[in-house]
């Protein structure tokens, strides 16, 4: 097999581009990845605020280590695992921070001081939705959050995301289905 | 080979998840039709999955435009570049405000007009700013960061002047748990903001001169404090007002 092109404007070409510190190749590989990565880190930490920041801090990095990006391997999958662990970090950090702090929010508030009436609309039950899934994704280790994210949020194959996580692929699936099992159970609690 | 129960219910996962092929698969299906037990769990994970790829945040859009975004990282990629620039902990802390602020304040137009291209448009250049409407976005970037460090560093001192679990009560020391430690990790913070655009948060320098002092206190504090120094600080806190203080300046600065 011929060795593969780096044709203009591609990903391969975007980033030996930015490994030899060319700032002008961000842009098109921001243009290319950032939705996708934003809905990365969006299905892994329920926050839109930081998802935007993960997904900014994960292109100054792949910024800071193109020169070391591995040729042989794609760029997309590349930006996932920055991303990802990004994202396992900043989860990491808030859990913490909300071990002392746990305002309502806002929509807390609705539904605290709300009349009890049931759902009127789509837009509520689609909140409750993610809420339900907010909560059973949070019942997981970091890790297993990961791979559900991966697998269900990504549509990413077990050796992607073994890859992505530098994981076995027996781990993967072992996490896959304790974490399955586990947020099943979470959702019999709270969708009774 | 025969599998026991968990063996079971890892396979009857793994199918739910679409993750089993060929053999594996058929033999999954067929055990599920027999057995009644796994075929319950089989339709109960179905169910979980279905709902996880019903998730509205799949297919979240970011709400900030993709231009202002391009623009924060090749600024912080400049920052790093130029040495003695700022530390990299910035980058963290100006896409955060940038996030809240452009959702709450920057004009839907600026939205509308900036949308990114769809996929299929990947290669079209990414629509150009004005100068002067990314500064004055800036600007109220740092001002609701400001904002934003206030209401946090409000929420520690409050949970110092409410702390009353004895950790040891013959010593009259009470816990503080991890309050010290997000007083540091404010007060890094607020480092980052005094290195920001000072015109953008003038007003508010003198409330946060004292915010920073009393978060000085309170980061040197064990988590075990004695009482008597914990009181000391509430009384400094009253005494400057402080609580009030943060209040109003950050309606002020949230416009």
């Amino acid at each position: 097999m011929e060795p593969q092109q780096d044709k203009p404007g591609s990903d391969r070409e975007l980033m030996a581009r930015l490994g030899a510190g060319d700032k002008g190749a961000l842009a098109p590989l921001m243009e290319r990845h950032y939705r996708r990565l934003y809905r990365l880190a969006l299905s892994y930490l329920r926050q839109p605020d930081d998802a935007l920041d993960t997904v900014q801090e994960a292109f100054v990095k792949a910024w800071q280590n193109a020169a070391r990006w591995d040729g042989s391997a794609e760029a997309g999958p590349w930006l996932s695992r920055i991303a990802i662990n990004l994202s396992i970090d900043r989860w990491r950090r808030n859990r913490r921070r909300q071990a002392t702090f746990t305002p309502l929010a806002e929509d807390d508030h609705e539904g605290a001081l709300g009349n009890g009436e049931p759902p009127p609309d789509r837009g509520i039950r689609e909140r409750e939705l993610r809420d339900h899934l907010s909560c059973a994704l949070d019942a997981l280790p970091e890790r297993q959050r990961a791979v559900v994210v991966l697998r269900h949020y990504q549509d990413m194959s077990l050796a992607e995301i073994a890859t992505t996580l530098g994981m076995s692929l027996g781990t993967v699936k072992s996490s896959l289905h304790r974490a399955l099992h586990r947020m099943r159970e979470r959702l019999r609690e709270v969708r009774p | 080979m025969i599998l026991g129960h968990l063996g079971r219910s890892r396979q009857m996962a793994l199918l739910a998840a679409g993750v089993l092929l060929g053999r594996e698969k058929e033999s999954a299906l067929a055990h599920a039709v027999s057995c009644r037990r796994c075929r319950v769990e089989l339709e109960e994970l179905r169910a979980l999955v279905s709902l996880v790829e019903r998730d509205p945040l799949r297919d979240g859009e970011p709400s900030v435009p993709l231009a202002v975004l391009t623009r924060s990282v090749e600024r912080e990629v400049e920052r790093i570049l130029v040495p003695g620039g700022r530390p990299r902990g910035w980058l963290v802390v100006v896409p955060a405000a940038a996030a809240v602020l452009v959702v709450g304040l920057l004009v839907p137009a600026l939205i509308a007009r900036f949308r990114p291209a769809p996929p299929a448009a990947a290669t079209a250049p990414p629509p150009a700013v004005s100068t002067e409407a990314l500064d004055r976005l800036e600007r109220n970037l740092v001002r609701e960061h400001a904002a934003r460090y206030l209401t946090e560093a409000g929420d520690v001192l409050v949970a110092v002047a409410a702390t009353s679990v004895d950790c040891d009560p013959p010593a009259g020391r009470v816990d503080l748990g991890p309050v010290p430690e997000q007083s540091r990790d404010l007060l890094a913070r607020r480092a980052l903001l005094v290195e920001a655009d000072r015109e953008a948060v003038a007003s508010a320098r003198a409330v946060l001169d004292d915010v920073e002092r009393a978060l000085r206190e309170v980061a040197e504090l064990p988590s075990c404090v004695r009482r008597r120094d914990l009181e000391h600080l509430r009384r400094e806190v009253d005494r400057r007002q402080l609580l009030m203080r943060i209040r109003l300046m950050t309606r002020e600065l949230e416009g």
